[in-house]
């Protein structure tokens, strides 16, 4: 089966323990108006114009294999170090087939797997991929449900009865809260967070001042500008 | 830090001790040895003694190790029309000629003192001059050879008394820091000066007073890039012996070491090399003993502590690991690489010891390794090795190769084999003509420098005519820039056909003019860094050959040739002599510095690079040269981040890498410091071996490093 990616990176530092790739899937369900990566919402292949006028063309199609292979060439050091591998995107779970093909290639490896999701896929696709990883780094953008369909334009439900699920599914994980000021960085909605943490481990990460950055080299505009 | 020493750190970086500096003119000392025609061996003594007379005792509030640089210039020993006159002679010298890059032998000196080695003079003086006055040259011996014996030990009794005299200089301002110290009713440093140098040392303080005091000397002696060596090893017992004593603790014991450390920068603006900052003041930490057992001990441990706490640039950390080393002396290393000051700078064992085996070196020195300056691999005390006596550029190498080959088969066929064939015969034709340039070789010579290195005195010879160990070190620049050339002449002429080679030899010529489209596909060729075999497959035949360039060739000291992966300033240098290259690189822009990807090529990321930088067999260049990575600071933002690069270390030592060292650097903040270089007047970059202060760099170095491709 064939995928869409548009990054791997080696030696990523945010996406969990030890030596880690992390591998960007192409394509997105939800439209969070602070994305940072805003090339990876769309799941066609995209031209970025940088500024000196260099093109670069976003996104590639890959078999489960070559991306097997292509990840699997650092299994060395990331076992050694505790690392692994982290799927990310966009939204992974976005190619829920693509990769239940791809996670027996790595696991036979030896290679540990983690996920970066928002949590927005269909339930049997969301517990039949994480229930074969390592770690989860499940999204918690908002908890209120209108608030959520106005900045990310999803169905919280959705959300939620997956997060249910992964509380009682054993697999490791950790929410993560993407801070945005004026939408969800204020005490109350800290304080809704770490209540609906309820004990588990939550990490908040810092607005990214630098999100919008890539909005005008894909000739579109950044809705945040200036928070 | 205790306060003291806080208070140390901060004066001696505002250099509050320039104050006491002043300007001495030499000129009437050099006419008078050009006047007098006074020998090399004597003016390196007289200018000692000169240079240590007009050195007036000083002292930094709160200190209690001595010794600091009053006179600004270190007289000059020869005009250079002298020096040029042997040139044209036949004669070719290392840099300025004089000893340099060398680590002297300072534990035994420490241990017995200088009057021991005083002792030790007077008894070969005794013995020859005995030969001399009553003795007769043993019988059958001919006429010839008995006027030989008896040259020989004029050579060797003035030798002696020279070095005698140096060592009396030096003890005569010991003498004079001492009384002026007792005056001042610096009571502390009066009774450590009462005793070392002279004698032996019996305290860690005093061990290190002395060593200061030899080191100083060496300077003053007009050496240069005086290494420190393996102060873990040689300070060990003084520390050890105190602890034990209940004399020092931990704390006290840091204390001590920082302000040691602290002296290391007090006069190194005084000691410039090519760049401010590169005054080969380099220590070397853990690794083994002579006799092969783990030698990472608690004053290692102590050494990186009192670095990361002082982020001075002096003095270099250089941390020895092998494939046993646990991961967490790499991460003590990483917490040093994660403060920004581009230490420590590792080196293998597992790879430098057989290698220096390989060239001749005994197995118990080649234990003793430690780096000269930067990263060229020496054994303290028994080398005079000059390590980088000169270097072969590679992407000159390939451009003659390429214009060679197109002029000389100018019709015929030729094949991406040719190409390799012809690149090998320039870089072999290249290091054949720095044999020659180099077979004679002489050294200026330094008498305080033999009478603290292993033999000088049982041999009678100054250091300078020769050591255990005379081999000379041979840097390559410009691998990556090499090795990323050829894979584009593979893909772009050979394999895609896009330009045939005399049209791509001319648009070298002119920066690529009018085809952006050969330039676009020359950068997307393969590139070493990337773990890619089509780039990596051709350093390793690269090594290959390089590192045995040089095999049977001997210097006329019975040294041989060692060839390495360094640069040293070189990769600025040669930048200047080349036009554009094959991968696309335009006429001017820096190659990289020692062995390194080239300079903004995309590469996947610090685990791909060393994958391809660890692909070829490096222990065939062990001159040394060391793998060059540039970390974006925000790795160390996150908890982990030091134990993710310590394990991306220890990966490299794992699969045999040599030698690297890492910069934490942050490109937007190096861009602000040469905007506004008063803000960031701690900011510490590493260069080309050595760690310094990035606002006091020439713009094209700085430049350079901005330039390096952030991971």
């Amino acid at each position: 089966m064939i995928g869409r990616i548009f990054e791997i990176r080696e030696f990523t530092l945010h996406d969990g323990p030890g030596v880690r790739t992390t591998v960007f899937f192409k394509g997105c369900p939800l439209r969070c108006a602070w994305c940072h990566n805003p090339e990876g919402q769309s799941a066609e292949i995209e031209t970025m114009v940088r500024k000196g006028g260099e093109k670069v063309v976003c996104g590639r199609d890959i078999s489960a294999t070559e991306l097997a292979d292509e990840l699997a060439t650092n299994a060395d050091i990331m076992n050694e170090s505790g690392g692994g591998v982290t799927f990310s995107g966009g939204e992974p779970l976005a190619q829920a087939q693509f990769l239940l093909e791809v996670i027996p290639l790595l696991k036979a490896r030896g290679i540990r797997l983690a996920i970066e999701t928002s949590g927005y896929a269909p339930a049997s696709e969301y517990r039949a991929v994480v229930s074969q990883l390592d770690f989860v780094y499940q999204d918690v953008k908002l908890l209120d449900a209108e608030a959520f369909k106005r900045w990310t334009g999803g169905d919280l439900s959705v959300v939620q009865e997956n997060i249910s699920w992964l509380r009682k599914s054993g697999v490791p994980y950790s929410f993560r809260v993407p801070l945005i000021p004026g939408v969800n960085d204020d005490a109350t909605s800290r304080g809704a967070f770490a209540a609906f943490a309820a004990g588990s481990k939550i990490e908040y990460l810092p607005y990214n001042t630098a999100a919008g950055s890539k909005y005008p080299m894909l000739g579109r505009v950044y809705s945040l500008e200036g928070i | 830090m205790t306060n003291r020493i806080k208070s140390l750190l901060d004066r001696t970086f505002d250099k509050e001790q320039a104050k006491f500096r002043r300007d001495v003119d030499w000129k009437p000392l050099l006419e008078r040895f050009v006047a007098e025609g006074i020998g090399d061996e004597a003016r390196a003594r007289i200018g000692l003694e000169e240079m240590l007379k007009s050195e007036r005792p000083e002292f930094m509030d709160g200190e209690r190790i001595a010794f600091l640089r009053t006179v600004k210039q270190i007289p000059d020993l020869h005009t250079d029309a002298e020096m040029d006159a042997r040139r044209a002679a036949g004669t070719a010298f290392g840099e300025k000629g004089v000893v340099f890059n060398l680590t002297a032998d300072f534990a035994p000196t420490i241990r017995d003192g200088l009057g021991a080695r005083l002792a030790e003079i007077d008894a070969r003086l005794a013995e020859l001059k005995g030969r001399q006055d009553g003795g007769s040259p043993s019988q059958g011996c001919s006429n010839w050879e008995s006027r030989r014996l008896a040259g020989d030990d004029a050579e060797s009794i003035e030798f002696l008394e020279n070095a005698r005299l140096s060592v009396e200089a030096v003890l005569g301002l010991v003498e004079r820091y001492r009384a002026e110290a007792e005056k001042r009713g610096l009571a502390d440093i009066a009774a450590t000066l009462a005793h070392v140098p002279l004698n032996g040392a019996r305290t860690f303080r005093e061990a290190l007073q002395s060593l200061r005091i030899l080191h100083y000397a060496m300077w003053c002696e007009g050496e240069y890039h005086c290494g420190l060596g393996r102060i873990d090893q040689y300070l060990f017992p003084y520390y050890d012996a105190d602890i034990k004593a209940g004399r020092l603790t931990d704390e006290t014991a840091l204390e001590e070491l920082e302000e040691f450390f602290i002296a290391c920068n007090r006069d190194s603006d005084l000691y410039i090399g090519v760049q401010q900052g590169d005054n080969g003041q380099s220590v070397m930490l853990g690794g083994v003993t002579r006799d092969g057992k783990p030698a990472f001990n608690d004053l290692s441990r102590l050494c990186l502590k009192a670095c990361g706490e002082l982020k001075l640039v002096d003095p270099k950390i250089n941390l020895r690991v092998d494939k046993s080393t646990p991961l967490e002396i790499y991460e003590l290393g990483t917490e040093l690489t994660a403060k920004g000051i581009g230490f420590p700078q590792y080196a293998n064992d597992d790879v430098v010891i057989p290698a220096l085996e390989r060239w001749g070196y005994e197995t118990e020195d080649a234990r003793d390794y430690s780096v000269a300056a930067c990263w060229e691999f020496i054994v303290p005390g028994c080398g005079m090795d000059i390590n980088n006596i000169d270097a072969v550029s590679f992407v000159g190498s390939l451009d003659a190769a390429l214009r060679n080959l197109t002029q000389r088969r100018r019709d015929a066929e030729v094949s991406f084999e040719d190409v390799k064939a012809e690149f090998k015969t320039e870089v072999q034709r290249r290091a054949d003509a720095l044999v020659e340039k180099y077979r004679h070789v002489e050294i200026l010579p330094g008498p305080f420098v033999s009478v603290i290195s292993t033999d000088c005195i049982k041999k009678a010879r100054d250091i300078s005519k020769g050591a255990k160990y005379n081999n000379f070190g041979i840097h390559g620049t410009g691998i990556a820039v090499a090795v990323d050339s050829l894979a584009s002449v593979r893909e772009l002429v050979f394999e895609k056909k896009l330009v045939t080679l005399p049209e791509l030899v001319s648009l070298l010529d002119s920066d690529f003019a009018g085809r952006d489209d050969v330039r676009a596909a020359a950068k997307a060729a393969p590139k070493m860094g990337n773990a890619d075999a089509r780039a990596d497959d051709l350093a390793k035949w690269l090594i290959d050959f390089w590192g045995h360039a040089f095999d049977g060739k001997r210097n006329d000291r019975g040294g041989i040739f060692r060839p390495g992966t360094g640069s040293a300033m070189y990769y600025i240098w040669h930048t200047r002599d080349v036009p554009a290259s094959a991968d696309g690189r335009l006429k001017g822009e820096p190659l990289s510095a020692n062995y390194a990807p080239s300079l903004d090529v995309p590469v996947k990321g610090p685990v791909s690079v060393v994958r391809s930088f660890t692909e070829p067999d490096l222990g065939q260049v062990c001159n040394g040269g060391p793998l060059t990575i540039e970390i974006h600071d925000s790795a160390f933002a996150m908890p982990d981040g030091v134990e993710k690069v310590a394990h991306l270390v220890k990966f490299f030592i794992e699969r045999g890498g040599h030698q690297m060292q890492i910069n934490t650097i942050n490109r937007d903040t190096l861009l602000d410091a040469q905007a506004h270089p008063e803000r960031h007047r701690h900011l510490i970059v590493r260069v080309w071996g050595w760690s310094g202060y990035f606002i006091e760099l020439d713009k094209p170095y700085q430049d350079q490093i901005i330039k390096r491709v952030e991971l």
